[in-house]
């Protein structure tokens, strides 16, 4: 599990007056759990991408356990994410004509890590989420059965940190559920820090610490708040 | 990588056929340009092979030998048959044959000519024997007769118009071995008969223009009259004579002591030579319309490839979401193109040669010399810089992947 530093963190674009992102100060234990809420255009899908390292930045700190994403150049960025990064997005982001365990495991492929330990992972998560039929290709399943692959796949390399974005969004409210229990229980069962980007209050208030961006700016924080 | 990679090709079935196609008849068109002019090429001067020089009737070198080599029917001027008693009792030549065309039978050219002739292009028969009597054929081993097969000729052709002689009726006696030359579609007899079916037989010697061009009076031969090819005793006007020198210094000599006002002597082999020169032309054209389509092609490849590159931004994205390296990326966009191309190019080569094998079989049925379509060296390095094109091609859209922000891919 990985612990995240934040310090004088501003994201701005051309054309923009204010920043997208401004957070002068945000620490994130390891193993903690939070809720990252905010309207759209608060700045949620910028903190993702910055705590990711899926997006640049030049200044301030972006440290995870002692790793700064800002002094690291793109290929060591992306190499870092698929070592401890695990992703879950709102598309789900499956690859269409490969089954269900070949989309698990993709990243580690791709990354020349699929060891048979990583395979046998893959499996075992498969079928902890209830998918029995891992050569299943995935075009044929339902929302909430591809959130699942995407879920297993987030965590198959064991991820230091689980981002998942907005991962109910696209389902129904039944499926939706399922999916933060599988995510919830998961993350923590792998000792994972599990940072959640939702707008789904069921999701929101089963996780213990919750922020809130506005205007780019995190306007409430509820671990600063109680103490 | 490679599986992702057919996952992928799977899902865009019909945009990777289009573009396999696209680059298959590209290679294909060059490739069967190629392999026919050098198949014409190589086929042409095997078929020219056994014609050491030709003489003619003054006039045109290049309608003399696909005449007297090629067998292509056209209307040659006759050279006085003194000619081929000359050349007959010339120290320099092993053998003058006599060559007298312009009839026909079911399509295939009646040549008259002698034993020798017959001897030189099949020193042995496939089956029977040589013509003793002037009702006697021999036929090339691509006519579509059997021994004993009567032959009734036909002045011209049907398609001119022609009419046939009734005054001879051949039958066929022979059968030549394949010579992969015009030769083999075509039925020999002996000239003697030629000469009296037109006119110009013993009784009329030193005619210089065949009966027909005077009028319509039908002459007649006697078939069973024996075969003589003494041709000091007679000699009729004739189109073409084939000579046989017994050395290369002959062989010079005799054509220039035969390119006079009268007669011309030519070496197929360098009419041939300056007919390539021309092949050669239009080669480079057909060659530079080739690769005008080529370059179309690659741009509308490039084109193709750079648009579903931008289809693909989301999935780029996510590749990079999960962390795989830009290199990954860069490399499994162009080993998708450069794959596809390649498969491409396999193809092409195969649809050029077979395109190739289906022309050159259809020449070979309709003018009888064999165009032997095979690949060589040349071929090796076009297949290799076509390659090294797609290589270096493919990585406009691997460098466009490659430099893709994954934020901005995934937001699409």
């Amino acid at each position: 599990m990985l612990s995240l530093t934040l310090k004088d963190i501003t994201v701005s674009y051309s054309g923009l007056v204010a920043p997208v992102l401004s957070v002068p100060r945000l620490q994130v234990d390891a193993g903690e759990s939070i809720a990252v809420t905010g309207a759209s255009g608060s700045g949620k899908s910028t903190f993702v991408n910055l705590i990711s390292g899926l997006e640049p930045v030049r200044t301030g700190q972006v440290e995870w356990s002692g790793t700064d994403l800002v002094r690291l150049a793109e290929h060591r960025r992306d190499r870092w994410r698929g070592e401890h990064v695990g992703l879950v997005m709102q598309d789900f982001h499956l690859f269409p004509g490969l089954s269900a365990l070949d989309n698990v495991l993709l990243p580690a492929r791709l990354a020349a890590q699929a060891s048979a330990a990583v395979k046998r992972r893959a499996r075992d998560l498969l079928a902890e989420m209830g998918l029995d039929r891992p050569g299943q290709a995935v075009e044929t399943m339902s929302r909430g059965e591809m959130q699942r692959v995407a879920i297993a796949r987030a965590l198959v390399r064991a991820p230091g940190v689980v981002i998942a974005d907005e991962p109910t969004a696209s389902l129904d409210r039944e499926s939706g559920q399922v999916i933060a229990d599988v995510l919830i229980c998961l993350a923590g069962a792998a000792g994972a820090t599990l940072i959640v980007v939702s707008h789904d209050p069921g999701l929101i208030a089963r996780l213990p610490r919750r922020i809130t961006l506005e205007s780019g700016q995190i306007a409430h924080d509820s671990r600063a708040v109680t103490p | 990588m490679i599986g992702f990679i057919l996952a992928d090709i799977r899902r865009h079935k019909a945009g990777t056929i289009a573009i396999l196609l696209l680059v298959a008849f590209a290679v294909a068109l060059a490739v069967s340009v190629t392999l026919q002019e050098r198949a014409l090429r190589l086929g042409s001067a095997r078929a020219a092979n056994a014609f050491d020089l030709v003489i003619g009737a003054a006039g045109s070198e290049t309608q003399l030998v696909l005449s007297s080599v090629f067998l292509q029917a056209a209307p040659l001027p006759l050279m006085d048959g003194a000619v081929l008693q000359r050349l007959a009792a010339d120290p320099r030549v092993a053998f003058a044959a006599p060559i007298g065309f312009g009839d026909s039978f079911s399509g295939y050219p009646l040549v008259g000519t002698s034993t020798a002739l017959v001897a030189h292009l099949s020193p042995q028969l496939q089956d029977g024997a040589s013509f003793r009597q002037e009702g006697d054929a021999v036929i090339g081993s691509a006519v579509d007769l059997t021994l004993g097969a009567v032959i009734k000729p036909m002045h011209g052709t049907a398609e001119e118009g022609g009419h046939t002689h009734t005054g001879l009726a051949y039958a066929v006696v022979g059968r030549m071995k394949p010579t992969g030359t015009p030769w083999d579609r075509a039925i020999l007899v002996p000239i003697q008969a030629v000469w009296e079916l037109h006119g110009m037989g013993h009784t009329e010697t030193d005619h210089s223009e065949p009966a027909h061009a005077e009028g319509d009076q039908e002459h007649s031969a006697d078939a069973t009259a024996a075969v003589d090819e003494d041709w000091a005793e007679h000699a009729a006007g004739l189109p073409a004579v084939l000579v046989k020198p017994k050395t290369i210094s002959d062989a010079y000599k005799l054509r220039q002591d035969y390119r006079r006002d009268t007669t011309l002597a030519v070496f197929p082999g360098e009419v041939l030579t300056r007919l390539y020169a021309t092949l050669g032309d239009a080669k480079v054209l057909l060659l530079a319309v080739a690769v005008g389509t080529q370059i179309l092609i690659a741009a509308a490849l490039l084109l193709v490839t750079i648009m579903h590159v931008g289809q693909r931004r989301r999935q780029i994205g996510a590749l990079r979401a999960f962390g795989a390296p830009r290199t990954v990326v860069f490399r499994i966009v162009w080993l998708q193109l450069f794959a596809i191309s390649l498969a491409g190019i396999l193809l092409g080569f195969g649809l050029g040669y077979l395109v190739s094998e289906i022309i050159g079989g259809i020449v070979s049925r309709q003018n009888g010399f064999t165009m032997p379509v095979a690949f060589d060296r040349q071929d090796i390095a076009f297949a290799a810089s076509v390659t090294a094109f797609v290589a270096v091609l493919a990585i406009v859209p691997a460098v466009l992947a490659y430099r893709q922000s994954p934020a901005a891919a995934l937001k699409g």
